[in-house]
């Protein structure tokens, strides 16, 4: 019953974001815009609110963000934007507080473990490396990285075969997940441009 | 769902548990010519566009660039692979992935000429292709949540999919394969690097062929 009644409501909300895509003229607005759009697609689909509406969610935000990604280059290009800027942001907080916050939410990533505590963790590294800049730290998370897959496949693979040792398979899977989403997000924050990208 | 008229013979059904992907005679053709395209994609060379001056016989021969070649190429085959996808799938769902899929390869194929025109054309036509999959990934959402399935194949001849969800999906079908429409104002076709140019061609026009069979099926 509450179908009926949502449905339309997201009808609408699509009507509008396609009515600001038709009158916005500006090339940069419209791209947002079409951001707008999809959102309100993917409302379509989690009305339907089974576990397979949320597994049709993901693809759907994946093609979403590529098409999003893909016309942003192609914005950049035809409008000749290839010039890095001079002066990337630098805001007061991001000279005090990277120390106290990195620590505090790396900390809670390794309290929380798992691929959730990666990224809590994560989120911690890359403010770290966003805010203090980076140097040379790219090869120690990649090796980083590259060992904590291997643990974490190892986990795997003790599951399969010795299933009684499953509490050790436990831990090091998360662990080792933990390692690699953190590594992996930690990277996003060296992106700023220049040289080493 | 053989016994359906659009359908003709059934040639051959892979099982992925309820959902199937199936050859008949109509999407076995449509697949098959997708593969002819894409083995041309893959062993053709470039073309050479000629430009011939006005009112005399000079000419500029244009060279294209190997990077560019080499990144149309790819996207060429991909576009391929997700036509070939495209055509087989037995998933409503599916379907409309592998069709956004061809968009966004449409979108590279074009946006790899480096040329101001060509580029706004790819831009403004990029849109449209990112736009269209709200149609389409609605249309699939509301068939799976009036007929609890997305399974082709269990869909087939019951005429439970509303009129909305075929029509959503029409549209943005319409969307996603619009590079061929498109052509009137834009510059697509005069981008170097056929025969790659040529594959947005190839793929809209059997996208349109399959969701023709899909809305008249399900």
């Amino acid at each position: 019953m509450s179908y009926e009644i949502a449905l339309p409501v997201v009808l609408v909300a699509v009507a509008i974001a396609f009515i600001a895509l038709m009158i916005e003229k500006d090339d940069l607005h419209r791209l947002l815009l079409t951001d707008l759009a999809e959102i309100t697609g993917l409302a379509i689909i989690a009305l339907v609110a089974t576990d397979l509406a949320e597994a049709l969610i993901l693809p759907g935000l994946v093609v979403g963000i590529s098409e999003l990604m893909a016309l942003s280059e192609v914005y950049l290009v035809k409008e000749g934007l290839t010039e890095t800027p001079k002066r990337v942001m630098h805001l007061e907080v991001m000279d005090s507080a990277p120390a106290i916050l990195g620590g505090v939410l790396v900390i809670y990533g390794i309290v929380l473990s798992g691929f959730s505590g990666g990224a809590v963790a994560g989120l911690g590294l890359l403010f770290w490396f966003f805010c203090k800049g980076h140097d040379e730290a790219f090869e120690i998370i990649e090796t980083a990285s590259g060992y904590s897959w291997a643990l974490w496949i190892a986990a795997f693979f003790i599951f399969m075969l010795a299933p009684q040792y499953w509490l050790f398979a436990v831990m090091a899977a998360g662990g080792g997940i933990l390692l690699k989403v953190m590594a992996k997000m930690a990277l996003v924050g060296t992106m700023r441009g220049g040289r080493d990208v | 769902m053989f016994d359906l008229p659009i359908e003709g013979a059934e040639l051959l059904a892979v099982e992925f548990g309820d959902i199937v992907n199936y050859f008949s005679v109509y999407t076995a053709v449509l697949f098959v010519f997708a593969l002819l395209f894409t083995v041309l994609a893959i062993i053709s060379r470039p073309e050479k566009p000629v430009d011939i001056v006005f009112g005399g016989d000079a000419y500029y021969a244009k060279k294209i660039p190997p990077e560019q070649l080499r990144f149309q190429r790819f996207m060429a085959i991909a576009c391929g692979l997700a036509t070939l996808g495209a055509m087989i799938s037995g998933d409503l769902f599916n379907f409309t992935l592998f069709s956004s899929m061809i968009g966004i390869t449409n979108i590279g194929i074009v946006a790899a000429v480096k040329n101001k025109h060509v580029l706004e054309a790819a831009y403004q036509y990029g849109i449209v292709a990112m736009v269209a999959t709200v149609p389409l990934f609605g249309g699939a959402a509301i068939a799976l949540a009036t007929t609890g399935t997305l399974s082709i194949w269990e869909l087939a001849g019951a005429g439970a999919v509303p009129l909305l969800a075929k029509m959503l999906l029409v549209v943005g079908v319409m969307g996603e394969g619009m590079a061929p429409f498109y052509i009137g104002k834009a510059e697509i076709t005069r981008a170097p690097g056929a025969p790659y140019v040529l594959m947005i061609h190839v793929s809209s026009l059997l996208l349109f062929l399959r969701v023709v069979e899909i809305a008249l099926t399900v």
